[in-house]
């Protein structure tokens, strides 16, 4: 702050009535020339280097009753995922597959913008891209959910709520989703006279043929991560706050997968135009953070057990 | 490689284009783009005075509304609303007109796969008839990668189900441009290499990606051509229309 | 995408049916599944500032029943409010999908809204920000029994945390009533096979009560014992409430 306030302070023949202006009134009067001061020193206003990521966390097993969870902190942005385990009939295509039902929700907790009756405007495009990001990438085998070929399989529907809306909210949430697959624990089930299937208590295990032997893990093929990028003027900024992004609107979000593959290079319109060098440039800081973050996931998971 | 299309085209042709301007003539301005059977249909209402809540009132907003052929708006509208809304805020030049609406409003007539670059054509075409003020067009190409890593553009929705992976990419186009002669190159490359929008599904290699940008790019400038060759002012000597 | 097919299908949990049993607590030594004496709540825990979007935000857990609570405010009211003399309170409850064992069962709990609205509305001096609305919203990450004492004491904690001003800190806390035995601080199971329940939201420093709820068939002395159990027990929630609120704020000084 001490820095800024000198800065400011500094003689310059065209912004006079920057070194006149407190601090915080510039920051909200003339936000993108507070900014763009900043990354002429190849700095953030949170001290971050442009190329830096926020400090990432990953907590599995948030939620005890759901069949797996996470809880997942890119700086400030906060999200919640819970899976939970369902039965349904499988269609006629498809009577070997399950079924995975994703659902992205921003609740009025998160933010300013968003009150209850009115969702933000975030929502539903983020909902659609995790599923499509999630489906289309085939981390997951549909065949794995399946219980009773032609009557039975899982149908799991994965939620994932934002707890504190600060940027990036894409790869947070790409980030918990993923990590709360990693973290599902199929229950041992069986199937009683009914035909219904119910899970398998301790007492009853003998009395029924078990469907599945014993609780088992989803096998990831290969797992996704994202990483959303700025792009102003000739800068890159990585993992932008909600500040960040009210100003400067270019923004591309880049998934990739661990076998280096690219899932989704998103890029909704934006007035800076993306040039082969710098489409370069984010998809190498990608690969980067792909093995940042897969190590924090490894870590995670280690710590579970 | 020798890929075989169901309807006989090369990999780098693009399906029969057909655009009509002024369809709508209640509309301030509006057109109609098909690509072989798929056809959106786009309408442009504006400038209106105000500015929604969110929105900033010193530059003029667009509001898009899509709406599909059948069904109710769930969350695919939503995306491609926000998609285009982002797209088509890049192009109008925003300073012109403060605190001021511009409705687009896309009708898709029918869905033969590469519908989100249909509606980005169409809503661009759209825009120049009802004269808005604009940098340069905006053209954009459906890209897809097969199984074996060719590269095929303008798939119809059923070569787009069998597909490994597709991209929309959506490019600037200018002839004259209001911007200086120095912003024409940056870094080397013409401006019209830059990449406005792009929105993939699928998973492809780093290298697939680029070489669908190559192919896009130069088919963006047969897009290109065929949209400003359509949308000429017709030398009629219709009267002005209303509002 | 959930794969093929158009509408989700229809699905059921494969959890053992929870249907009502007959109340295991007729048996004379009936003890309470999780181990705690009848009159004994669960540990308490509460962190503020969980939220940085907000204006002031806690967290509360008591045992599994989690929640978190967001204030907005004061800002703008709505164009369509005349102008008012006293600031406005605006709250929501909502719940999440996987706060109840089944999913998706408890999400019509529209009275919690109403009752929250209720309970902190007596605590507030809304004299303070005319003109202006304070929102508070609250989110139930994990319902496991007497979730409205919890939202209630985390949505004042979040205000004192935003900086709102109030008579006093709301401290919540219910009692079940089953068969004979008056139970403090019930779990879900214990909630599904109460006889009647008593919930009350008050002021402690001040002895006052902002909101009493009563369910089912009380005689008069059961109810005296059941308020005097609630009023001793929120006197000490609110202590502990205190300590937190003092613990954020010389953390935040350092």
């Amino acid at each position: 702050m001490e820095k800024i306030k000198k800065r400011m302070g500094l003689p310059n023949a065209s912004e006079d009535l920057s070194s006149e202006m407190e601090v915080d009134a510039f920051r909200r009067l003339f936000p993108l020339r507070y900014f763009e001061r900043h990354l002429a020193e190849s700095i953030r206003p949170d001290g971050r280097p442009l190329m830096k990521a926020r400090e990432t966390s990953i907590f599995l097993g948030a939620v005890a009753s759901a069949n797996g969870s996470a809880l997942v902190k890119i700086g400030s942005t906060t999200m919640l995922t819970a899976i939970k385990m369902e039965v349904m009939t499988p269609s006629l295509e498809s009577p070997d597959e399950g079924c995975i039902a994703i659902d992205f929700h921003m609740p009025p907790i998160c933010s300013p913008i968003v009150r209850p009756g009115r969702p933000a405007e975030a929502s539903p495009v983020v909902s659609k891209q995790l599923s499509d990001t999630i489906s289309s990438s085939k981390m997951i085998d549909l065949k794995e959910l399946s219980l009773v070929s032609g009557k039975a399989a899982w149908m799991a529907y994965l939620d994932v709520y934002c707890l504190d809306a600060d940027g990036a909210l894409f790869d947070a949430a790409l980030l918990s989703a993923v990590a709360a697959l990693s973290h599902l624990q199929i229950p041992a089930v069986a199937m009683n006279d009914d035909g219904r299937i119910i899970i398998m208590s301790d007492e009853e295990g003998q009395k029924q043929e078990p469907v599945n032997k014993e609780k088992r893990k989803l096998t990831l093929k290969s797992i996704l991560f994202s990483l959303t990028c700025i792009l102003h003027k000739n800068y890159i900024l990585v993992d932008p706050t909600s500040e960040e992004e009210s100003i400067m609107e270019t923004h591309v979000t880049i998934v990739l997968d661990t076998s280096g593959q690219l899932i989704s290079f998103y890029k909704p319109g934006g007035s800076v135009l993306a040039y082969t060098a710098a489409i370069q440039d984010c998809v190498a800081i990608s690969r980067q953070r792909v093995q940042e973050l897969k190590s924090i996931l490894e870590n995670s998971a280690m710590e579970v057990e | 490689m020798e890929i075989n299309r169901p309807d006989g085209r090369t990999p780098n042709q693009l399906r029969p284009l057909a655009c009509s301007r002024s369809v709508l003539h209640r509309a301030h301005g509006s057109a109609s783009w098909a690509q072989g059977e798929t056809k959106v249909l786009a309408a442009v209402y504006g400038p209106k005075a105000g500015t929604k809540k969110n929105e900033n009132p010193e530059k003029a907003s667009i509001e898009v509304i899509w709406k599909p052929k059948t069904g109710q708006i769930g969350k695919a509208e939503r995306e491609s609303e926000m998609i285009l809304k982002k797209t088509l805020e890049s192009i109008c030049i925003r300073t012109i007109y403060p605190n001021t609406t511009t409705s687009i409003i896309v009708q898709v007539v029918h869905d033969d796969g590469a519908l989100l670059p249909c509606a980005i054509n169409a809503a661009c075409a759209a825009l120049v008839d009802a004269g808005i003020p604009l940098k340069h067009l905006a053209v954009a190409v459906c890209c897809s990668v097969t199984d074996s890593g060719g590269i095929i553009l303008d798939p119809t929705k059923h070569e787009e189900e069998n597909m490994k992976a597709f991209a929309y990419l959506v490019f600037p186009n200018a002839i004259v441009t209001v911007l200086p002669e120095r912003s024409l190159q940056v870094s080397g490359e013409s401006i019209a290499h830059g990449i406005i929008t792009s929105v993939t599904q699928g998973a492809m290699s780093v290298d697939d990606y680029l070489h669908c940008l190559d192919r896009g790019r130069a088919a963006s400038a047969r897009l290109s051509e065929f949209l400003r060759k359509n949308i000429e002012p017709k030398p009629t000597s219709e009267a002005s229309k209303a509002g | 995408m959930a794969g093929k097919g158009g509408t989700t299908p229809a699905t059921y949990s494969p959890s053992p049916a929870t249907a009502k049993k007959k109340p295991p607590h007729l048996k004379e030594d009936w003890l309470r599944p999780d181990g705690r004496g009848f009159h004994q709540c669960r540990p308490a825990f509460f962190r503020t500032g969980a939220v940085n979007a907000a204006s002031g935000s806690a967290y509360a857990e008591f045992g599994n029943t989690k929640v978190i609570v967001s204030v907005f405010g004061p800002r703008e009211s709505k164009k369509a409010m005349l102008y008012n003399d006293t600031g406005r309170l605006n709250c929501n409850v909502s719940l999440t999908t996987f706060a109840t064992p089944v999913r998706g069962q408890g999400l019509d709990h529209k009275e919690y809204t109403a009752m929250l609205h209720k309970a902190l509305e007596g605590a507030i001096i809304v004299e303070s920000f005319p003109k202006t609305t304070v929102d508070v919203f609250a989110l139930v990450l994990e319902s496991s029994g007497s979730d409205l004492p919890v939202i209630i004491s985390c949505a004042s904690l979040a205000l004192a945390d935003a900086g709102i001003m109030m008579y006093d800190l709301v401290a919540s806390v219910s009692v079940s009533c089953l068969s004979k035995n008056l139970v403090i601080d019930p779990i879900l199971e214990e909630e599904n096979c109460q006889d009647g329940s008593l919930m009350i939201a008050c002021m402690p420093s001040r002895y006052e009560i902002t909101q009493l709820t009563v369910t089912g068939e009380w005689s008069t002395p059961k109810i005296n014992e059941g308020m005097q159990l609630c009023l001793d027990a929120c006197a000490k929630l609110a202590k502990i409430m205190r300590l937190c609120l003092k613990e954020a704020a010389s953390d935040s000084q350092e």
